[in-house]
């Protein structure tokens, strides 16, 4: 039982992760059906520069009592505006002038972009993986027979109330209206005066938003940034997103949580060399019988 | 659009003009004799790989201000084999190809891992040209029916010989060591790795042949991030240590570091000579952390000091854990060039009278800072030393070793 609980307690966790990461896969595709391959890389972006803010606190000896929440809201606040910035860029230099392209130019774009951000960040921070500082305090609470530390508690914490504002957002908001509208139809969006791109800008900073927020959080978690790691997270959390329905936010967060479940379970049971194959197998098996994923709406324009 | 495309292309050309005649320049001189190196420089084996390479060029600097027979002049010529941060076994192979095409280069010097030297060997083997690994421990490189299988071209001429000595032998030292510590019960994790799974595999065999307790045993996925998963399993054996087979840049170094993010923090670790950086990713949590070398610790050689203290003076750094061993390697390849050279009337030797010279048997050691080296038939040395380490307050302490003497 203590055993069960804490393996559904990381699974939680990992899957807060992937489902933050898988949110910005759906909301790009929503929108312009391209799989934004970069995205991944984009999150690795995340973890390293809020990995620089702490550095920089720690060798200024400010990352004690308040100065501590201070410098991890401050790590969270240049990791988002850093990544909403870089994926807004990459929409504007990469992907705009190949809108009305075949769709297979801008993925392969979006493949080149990751190639591209995987090699900046590797000759910035180097190849090897860097430590991410611990800042999370984190004493095990005992509830019930559940135990958590309490950097879980936060990590999960974040994930969901950035999850439950995205949702707010999206279905109150006026920019959310448009970002919805021009989702269901580019054109007759147009026609009601809606700016497209700038619409379509406004998707990129968001998704940007939430991949800072996920490389924040997979920095505290993992303990290490690495140039690397966008790559399997970035190709779990979309597993994540097809699983729910790729396009569908609600779809999004389920998938992520279930793949981190699955991860976590998936280790336990059959074995951490197996996680991999488990998670994939289920790519596999939805984009055979069920295309359009758990969440999801029949489409079958949509590539 | 077109024109200044163009004209941008001539400009890269004739910018490029230069630089093609500067590699296609005369040939080297032929009093240069070329030590030829595969080693991981970059990436996250990096820090190992550049101490090892400092290694070698001390040994070459000092055969060069003793003077070479025949006024030869020894250069060192480094090859990288990271691909991806990682130390790549294709990369090797091709690096090897290069270094044998160069006529000048008399012995290779390398490479650090066992995989990529499972690469290399086949060809250094068909070229015939002298290859001395520091540091790659894997069985199969020389014993058994793997090593016949990489010494197909020309199964009869082994010309792969390594200072270090076995996994085997360090799996099964560990095992000891590990008894010594009074940890009993152990939780085996390797990386699925040739270097990692042969280490985890004898570990598992001797420590259950000497009374230990195997509690279970797991190998991990490539580019894992998330180990807790797997560690909140291992919490459920309480275990007294966790033993890996494997480096810290495939997942050494995070497993220990999650170990504290479980509750683990208090349980032992211990692993080969893939971990002494392992304080680089762990940082403070590397304490408690034990670790064995296929090497005798060179500050209790006699003949290791005066080794530490040049190395020290002349890159500022301590010694990395295999700087010994490749100072060892290089005067190895260098004696038995030189005694080629003296062969062969003071003039440039082939690489076929090079690896006959190579020390057989009790009677031509070398002396090195690592003891006097030779080798047996399949290529290992004859006097096998493994030391025992620990990470205390985040730096390396030496706690024991054992002579493995056949």
């Amino acid at each position: 039982m203590h055993e069960f609980l804490a393996q559904l307690a990381n699974g939680v966790e990992l899957g807060a992760i992937y489902a933050l990461i898988a949110l910005g896969y759906t909301l790009v595709y929503g929108i312009l059906e391209l799989i934004n391959f970069a995205h991944g890389d984009v999150y690795t972006f995340g973890s390293f520069t809020a990995l620089v803010v702490l550095v920089a606190l720690r060798a200024a000896h400010f990352l004690h009592g308040a100065g501590l929440i201070l410098g991890i809201v401050a790590a969270l606040a240049v990791a988002i505006l850093a990544c909403a910035l870089l994926n807004a860029g990459i929409e504007r230099l990469a992907y705009r002038r190949l809108r009305k392209a075949p769709r297979l130019a801008p993925l392969i774009t979006a493949i080149g972009v990751s190639f591209m951000l995987e090699n900046l960040i590797e000759l910035w921070q180097g190849a090897a993986p860097v430590p991410f500082p611990n800042v999370i305090p984190n004493p095990e609470l005992e509830i019930g027979a559940l135990q958590v530390g309490v950097q879980q508690i936060v990590v999960v914490a974040l994930a969901i109330a950035t999850m439950v504002a995205l949702h707010y957002f999206v279905k109150r908001s006026r920019l959310g209206k448009a970002m919805r509208a021009v989702a269901q139809d580019r054109d007759a969006a147009s026609l009601v005066g809606i700016d497209v791109d700038r619409t379509i800008a406004i998707t990129f900073l968001i998704a940007g938003a939430l991949a800072g927020v996920a490389g924040f959080v997979g920095g505290v978690s993992f303990g290490s940034a690495w140039f690397l790691n966008g790559f399997g997270a970035g190709l779990r959390a979309f597993t994540a997103a097809v699983l729910g329905g790729i396009g569908n936010i609600a779809g999004a967060m389920l998938g992520g949580f279930l793949i981190g479940l699955l991860e976590s379970f998936s280790t336990w049971f059959i074995g951490g060399q197996w996680s991999n194959v488990a998670v994939f197998s289920v790519l596999i098996l939805v984009l055979v019988f069920r295309p359009s994923g758990l969440l999801g709406e029949s489409l079958p324009e949509k590539v | 659009m077109r024109s200044p495309r163009i004209a941008a292309l001539a400009a890269l050309l004739l910018l490029a003009a230069p630089l093609s005649a500067c590699s296609s320049g005369p040939a080297p001189a032929s009093t240069t004799i070329g030590i030829g190196v595969d080693l991981p420089l970059s990436g996250a084996d990096a820090s190992v790989g550049t101490s090892t390479l400092d290694g070698i060029k001390l040994a070459v600097e000092r055969a060069n201000a003793q003077g070479v027979p025949g006024g030869f002049t020894f250069a060192v010529q480094a090859l990288d084999d990271t691909q991806q941060g990682v130390h790549n076994p294709q990369q090797g192979a091709s690096n090897v190809r290069t270094l044998i095409a160069d006529d000048s280069v008399l012995a290779i010097v390398g490479p650090y891992n066992s995989n990529v030297a499972a690469a290399e060997i086949p060809i250094t083997n068909q070229a015939g040209i002298v290859q001395i690994s520091p540091s790659a421990v894997s069985d199969g490189l020389t014993l058994g029916k793997d090593a016949a299988m990489l010494r197909r071209a020309n199964p009869d001429v082994n010309t792969f010989f390594r200072v270090c000595t076995t996994d085997s032998r360090q799996g099964s030292a560990a095992a000891r060591f590990a008894l010594d510590l009074k940890l009993k019960r152990v939780y085996i994790v390797d990386d699925n790795e040739t270097y990692g799974l042969d280490l985890a595999n004898v570990f598992a065999r001797d420590f259950a042949k000497l009374g230990g307790t195997v509690l279970g045993r797991d190998h991990i996925a490539p580019d894992t991030q998330d180990f807790k998963a797997l560690l909140l399993k291992i919490k459920g054996y309480k275990p007294d240590f966790i033993f890996f087979g494997g480096t810290t840049s495939t997942g050494g170094g995070l497993l220990r570091r999650q170990m504290f993010d479980v509750g683990m923090g208090k349980v032992a670790f211990m692993g080969g000579d893939g971990i002494p950086d392992i304080a680089e990713v762990a940082k403070k949590r590397a304490d408690g952390t034990y670790y064995t070398v296929a090497a005798p610790n060179a500050d209790l050689l006699p003949a290791a000091k005066q080794f530490v203290a040049a190395y020290k003076a002349k890159f500022g750094s301590d010694v990395g854990p295999y700087s010994a061993n490749a100072y060892a390697a290089t005067q190895v390849a260098i004696s038995a060039i030189e005694q080629a050279i003296v062969a062969n009337g003071k003039k440039m030797p082939t690489r076929a009278q090079v690896l006959a010279k190579i020390p057989h048997g009790a009677k031509n050691e070398v002396m090195t800072p690592i003891g006097p080296i030779s080798f047996d038939k399949n290529g290992d040395v004859r006097k096998p030393v493994i030391s025992l380490y620990a990470i205390r307050n985040g730096h390396s302490a030496f706690i024991e070793q054992l002579n493995l003497s056949e």
